[in-house]
């Protein structure tokens, strides 16, 4: 521990506050072996409270680059003005280096189709048709969006908490205020959560598209809170499942507005569905 | 990469420029004071210091020997590069928003603004290039006044006697120097404010970048627009990248709508463009406000972007820059 590492010098103390820092003050090791690599070796403390020792081994290389006559000239340019006097070198005040950055060039980086992951919006995707429906068939029921049962007991073996609603065995969530309704109303309901609806479509479009099923209870369209504009999903509830159930076999990879609709059923497992 | 950060500025900077071998880099900003920088290590040479507002704009000659500066004080400066001495000082009623040399460092171009009840005017002087410098001309060689949507840029052709400039309007324009005549116009180059003009190496062709978030590509001879590269910002600068096909663009939104508009609408990148394909090919962070200028190392090893936030940033290119090639083997020769 830290407290073994007593630093052998003592110097007046200036404040208590000073007491921490002083621990870890041992002496490293600074010097350049014989292949000339200068190796630093530095000691601190880390942030579980270890002693840990650093090594650092820098090896300089000289690198010779040939440049114009005229610029090995302006190298040795004096220098003026508000750096007049100041010694050869960059200086700290007015020269750092930033934090690494990262350039990849790539065409076509903004697009990525969902479908085949092509370079094209997933509206022009060529498989269109065939893949939208194999991925509507893969997920007969969205468990992205339910806390799934199996990942919860793997979560445990971790050492990580796990709240008790999540644990095996547990029955879900608990109760909840968050939501205004509370618990009893709203999630009761059958809900569909239907997706790829274009921006335009109001929540009156769907009441007519669901309404041909049965009692349309409620419906909800994201929309972008700034601007406005829908942002491709919306929550329709049933009072009967059975209607909810039928409309989602109906609509589902049906098209509407120039769009092929996703018509699962909803879970109301994340405070988020659009997983913002 | 990793950017050198250049905190030479207290405030925007306005624009930056590498000499002809890009080992200098040179920014001026709103602070009144000019800035060299070795472009390797990030080190200061030196300040000129004297002008006595903001510097709205610079230009170094081909021998890096002089330095033009114009400013908000109406000033236009001729400055020693090795030294920062001022040599000459010209005195206009109007600020001076945008200088260019020749090719031929023999000449000086300046715009000066419109306000106050005087005309927009664009001058040319003779820059005597024997003895130490102090001894130039006090009045223009030229002078015109540019009828119409008043001039934001300029730059000269390597045509003798003709320079490009842009317009408030949008407009992008080649005018005879001596008769002061219009040779050649664009009127829809762009549909906003011409913020940046730069010359391809050869001066065969020029980039433009505007308010109207477009840049484009001219043919310097026509004014035919080749290219347009269109994005979803403002822009306030565009540079060609040289050895590679390539095209960076600055922007950003309004300074002032900085902090009435959300974050993520930002967009402070700096953008590379493919310049034959028209499309994005890549983006660097970093600023904290809209990006004001963009200057590209003659050689094309590294670039330098100067923001409103104040700082310069200068980027080594990377290995893998050089071997990207984003559309597999069809490459471009420049």
């Amino acid at each position: 521990m830290a407290a073994v590492g007593q630093p052998t010098i003592s110097w007046p103390k200036t404040s208590w506050a000073d007491d921490v820092d002083e621990l870890d003050q041992t002496k490293g090791e600074d010097y350049v072996d014989e292949h000339g690599v200068r190796i630093t070796v530095e000691y601190a403390i880390n942030d579980e409270g270890k002693k840990i020792k650093i090594t650092r081994k820098i090896q300089r290389v000289l690198q010779k680059s040939v440049v114009e006559h005229t610029v090995a000239e302006r190298k040795k340019w004096p220098k003026f003005g508000q750096e007049r006097g100041n010694k050869e070198g960059p200086d700290r005040a007015t020269t750092t280096v930033g934090e690494n950055v990262v350039l990849k060039m790539t065409a076509g980086n903004n697009v990525v189709c969902r479908l085949c992951k092509g370079d094209h919006f997933t509206a022009k995707c060529p498989y269109k048709d065939s893949l939208a429906g194999l991925e509507t068939a893969e997920l007969p029921s969205p468990d992205e969006f339910a806390p799934s049962a199996e990942a919860a007991p793997a979560a445990s073996l971790g050492g990580k908490y796990v709240p008790p609603s999540m644990r095996a065995g547990a029955r879900g969530a608990g109760e909840s205020m968050g939501r205004p309704g509370g618990t009893g109303s709203r999630e009761d309901l059958p809900t569909l959560r239907v997706t790829n609806i274009s921006e335009e479509t109001e929540e009156n479009d769907l009441r007519e598209l669901f309404g041909a099923f049965g009692r349309v209870a409620r419906v909800y369209v994201g929309r972008d809170r700034e601007t406005g504009v829908g942002k491709g999903f919306a929550f329709v509830s049933f009072d009967d499942k059975s209607i909810a159930q039928r409309a989602m076999d109906k609509l589902n990879g049906k098209g509407y507005d120039n769009l092929i609709l996703s018509v699962q059923w909803s879970h109301f497992a994340e405070p988020r569905p659009d997983g913002r | 990469m990793r950017p050198i950060l250049l905190q030479g500025h207290e405030r925007s900077l306005t624009q930056i420029k590498f000499n002809a071998e890009g080992d200098l880099l040179f920014s001026c900003s709103k602070d009144h004071i000019i800035n060299v920088w070795f472009s390797h290590n990030g080190e200061r040479l030196g300040t000129y210091d004297g002008h006595n507002g903001t510097v709205w704009t610079i230009d170094v000659d081909s021998q890096s020997r002089f330095l033009v500066s114009g400013s908000a004080d109406n000033q236009l400066r001729l400055w020693n590069v090795a030294n920062g001495k001022c040599l000459y000082v010209w005195e206009f009623p109007t600020a001076v928003k945008r200088v260019a040399f020749n090719d031929d460092d023999e000449s000086v171009v300046c715009i000066t603004e419109q306000r106050m009840g005087h005309q927009g005017a664009i001058r040319v002087f003779k820059i005597n290039r024997d003895g130490d410098g102090t001894d130039q001309p006090s009045e223009p060689e030229y002078m015109f006044n540019p009828v119409g949507s008043k001039a934001t840029v300029c730059a000269f052709t390597y045509t003798p006697n003709l320079i490009l400039t842009g317009h408030e309007s949008g407009k992008v324009a080649l005018f005879d120097i001596v008769t002061g005549s219009e040779v050649e116009n664009n009127e829809r180059a762009h549909m906003d404010t011409v913020t940046d003009l730069q010359l391809s190496p050869d001066r065969s062709y020029f980039l433009t970048s505007s308010k109207d978030k477009t840049a484009r590509l001219h043919d310097t001879k026509t004014l035919r627009v080749l290219k347009t590269y269109t994005t979803e910002t403002p822009l306030n600068s565009a540079s060609l990248a040289p050895n590679r096909p390539y095209v960076l663009l600055g922007g950003g939104q309004e300074a002032m709508q900085v902090t009435t508009t959300s974050l993520r609408q930002g967009k402070f990148e700096t953008r590379f463009w493919h310049k034959v394909l028209e499309e994005e090919v890549g983006r660097v962070k970093g600023h904290f406000g809209p990006i004001n200028t963009i200057a590209v190392h003659p050689v094309g090893t590294c670039y330098a972007s100067g923001g409103e936030d104040g700082f310069v940033r200068v980027h080594h290119f990377d290995e893998s820059y050089f071997r990207a090639k984003p559309y597999g083997d069809l490459d471009i020769e420049d």
